[in-house]
């Protein structure tokens, strides 16, 4: 399983345009980030000075979400790629274990997007302490609970997409159709919301957005989004388990 | 060994396989042979698990490919000369695949110097050429040194130099006992370079013995026989069994006789012989003869 895991790092790695990619991914993210919180005055109708110093951090991790949506699609394109040049003949020539195959490859790209999130988050926590000590204001301390459970949920976020990702390449047997479901997955319970309370209290806790968020300690009491840890951790590993035996079940029983 | 037992493989619309039944032995060369849509590629993939059969198995040494500790070092394989992600370099693409397989990469070294490809080890391989691909692609089939070698088309887009070191390649795998199976289009190469054939027909085996065998079965291998009384000799050979035609000047074609019995039976009736040939079929000619009729895709002439 490591030698399996080392190859699939390579096989991202010994790519340029991987390596660029995934560099732009974490600057771009970062700028982001920095905008999203100097731009309160238009954004937020706020001048940050006027925010708490948690506000800030999470204008910050709002880069993150960038990060996340470019890692789902550097994902569902590395995957399908080598379905489409057919080096999956020789990935499955040399693993014929396709659950083994599978399973390396979920690590390879989980570890991948939760070293990229922590770096992302520790450079934006960075980041927010900067602003924080040039507009005056207190700055964060780890040693707060609220924090550690705010960057925490933040930091799962881009890691839980991308095993999503992985699987979805394998179930729909498309890069185009993997995006497009971790998009829907993630954008569906905006449009839930547009609903009554009474639909919303029954999908919204469904979806892993409201998880995400009941993790990161950031839904208010009484939201329909609102769970608590252990049913967010439960909600999070049931998607990553339905989504991971529907797409081996496919991949099995695939013809290459 | 390579055992294969009833292996059928049923697409939708279409019986790519149809009850195939072989055995593929060490130390030998195998021709696979088969018209365009025979079968051929359908059975190379399930061999190595890639295509899953309808129905039968294959066993490799007893096991299933799925079942072996170290796929490489049991078989090696060229499907496609063109399962390659472009962007990687030779020398990355056999790193990868010496990493997977925990195979150290001082063979990936060994294996472009083998194959040719050293000077092109840090070339993207999307600016190879056919050749050089196929060359790739036979370096990956031999990176784990396996004891089977299946090579799919593998003198594709190869140049003279190149044919000419497969032929010795796939001629030195056999002498050190490995098993050999190579399927091509160009008969003359698989005539030059194996010792047995098995042939395919709409999934079907039609033939599995050696060239000889296949050519002594052939209607097509005949002795042409020319003697002082062509009238009598027929007569005498046709009384023996022998299926003789008269070919004007050339004498008699006698098929499904020995040559050394026309010899004895001339001399025992004080016919003198000018002339006694043996004259056998290409590869070519008997896989036509093999196939015939039993092509899905034939193309024709139009007068």
């Amino acid at each position: 399983m490591i030698n399996l895991i080392n190859a699939e790092f390579k096989k991202i790695f010994f790519l340029k345009s991987s390596r660029i990619y995934l560099l732009i991914l974490i600057v771009l993210s970062l700028i982001l980030g920095l905008i999203f919180s100097l731009t309160t005055n238009v954004t937020q109708g706020r001048a940050i000075t006027e925010l708490s110093p948690m506000d800030v951090l999470s204008a910050n991790m709002l880069g993150v979400d960038l990060a996340n949506i470019m890692l789902i699609v550097f994902t569902a394109i590395s995957i399908a790629k080598e379905f489409s040049t057919k080096l999956i003949n020789i990935s499955l020539v040399i693993t014929p274990d396709r659950k083994k195959f599978f399973f390396a490859r979920l690590i390879t790209y989980f570890l991948l997007s939760l070293v990229i999130s922590i770096i992302l988050v520790i450079l934006s926590y960075l980041a927010s302490q900067l602003i924080l000590t040039a507009n005056n204001i207190p700055v964060l301390s780890l040693k707060d609970n609220k924090v550690r459970q705010f960057i925490s949920g933040v930091m799962i976020m881009p890691a839980f997409y991308t095993i999503i990702t992985v699987a979805a390449v394998l179930l729909f047997n498309s890069g185009a159709g993997a995006i497009t479901f971790s998009l829907a997955i993630m954008a569906l319970p905006a449009l839930i919301k547009m609903f009554s309370s009474s639909i919303q209290r029954v999908l919204l806790p469904v979806f892993p957005q409201s998880a995400i968020h009941s993790l990161a300690g950031v839904v208010k009491k009484g939201s329909a989004e609102a769970m608590g840890i252990t049913a967010g951790v439960f909600v999070l590993l049931a998607w990553i388990i339905i989504c991971s035996i529907l797409a081996n079940l496919k991949f099995q029983n695939q013809d290459i | 060994m390579i055992e294969i037992k009833n292996l059928t493989k049923v697409f939708r619309d279409k019986i790519a396989v149809d009850d195939l039944s072989l055995v593929i032995r060490p130390g030998v060369v195998t021709g696979f042979l088969g018209p365009n849509g025979a079968g051929k590629t359908t059975t190379m993939k399930m061999i190595l698990g890639l295509t899953k059969p309808t129905r039968g198995e294959v066993r490799i040494d007893g096991q299933s490919y799925k079942d072996l500790k170290n796929p490489l070092t049991r078989i090696g394989a060229l499907i496609d000369g063109d399962a390659v992600n472009p962007a990687y370099t030779a020398k990355q693409h056999l790193e990868l695949i010496a990493t997977a397989s925990g195979i150290s990469l001082e063979r990936v070294e060994e294996i472009l110097k083998k194959t040719g490809l050293e000077k092109a080890r840090d070339k993207a391989i999307g600016e190879f050429s056919l050749g050089m691909k196929q060359r790739l692609g036979i370096a990956a089939a031999l990176i784990g040194d396996p004891q089977t070698v299946i090579l799919d088309e593998p003198f594709n887009g190869l140049d003279v130099n190149g044919i000419q070191w497969l032929r010795n390649l796939t001629r030195e795998l056999a002498e050190r006992g490995k098993a050999v199976l190579v399927s091509s289009r160009l008969m003359s190469e698989i005539q030059a370079i194996a010792e047995r054939i098995i042939v395919l027909a709409r999934g079907k085996l039609i033939a599995d013995m050696t060239i000889e065998e296949m050519a002594n079965k052939s209607l097509s291998t005949y002795v042409k026989v020319r003697s002082e009384n062509n009238r009598q000799l027929k007569s005498l050979l046709e009384r023996e069994g022998a299926l003789v035609q008269s070919a004007g000047k050339e004498g008699l074609h006698v098929h499904k006789f020995d040559m050394e019995k026309i010899g004895v039976m001339a001399k025992e009736n004080n016919i003198a012989i000018y002339e006694l040939t043996r004259v056998q079929p290409t590869l070519e000619e008997l896989f036509v003869e093999l196939t015939e009729g039993k092509a899905d895709y034939v193309s024709r002439v139009e007068s």
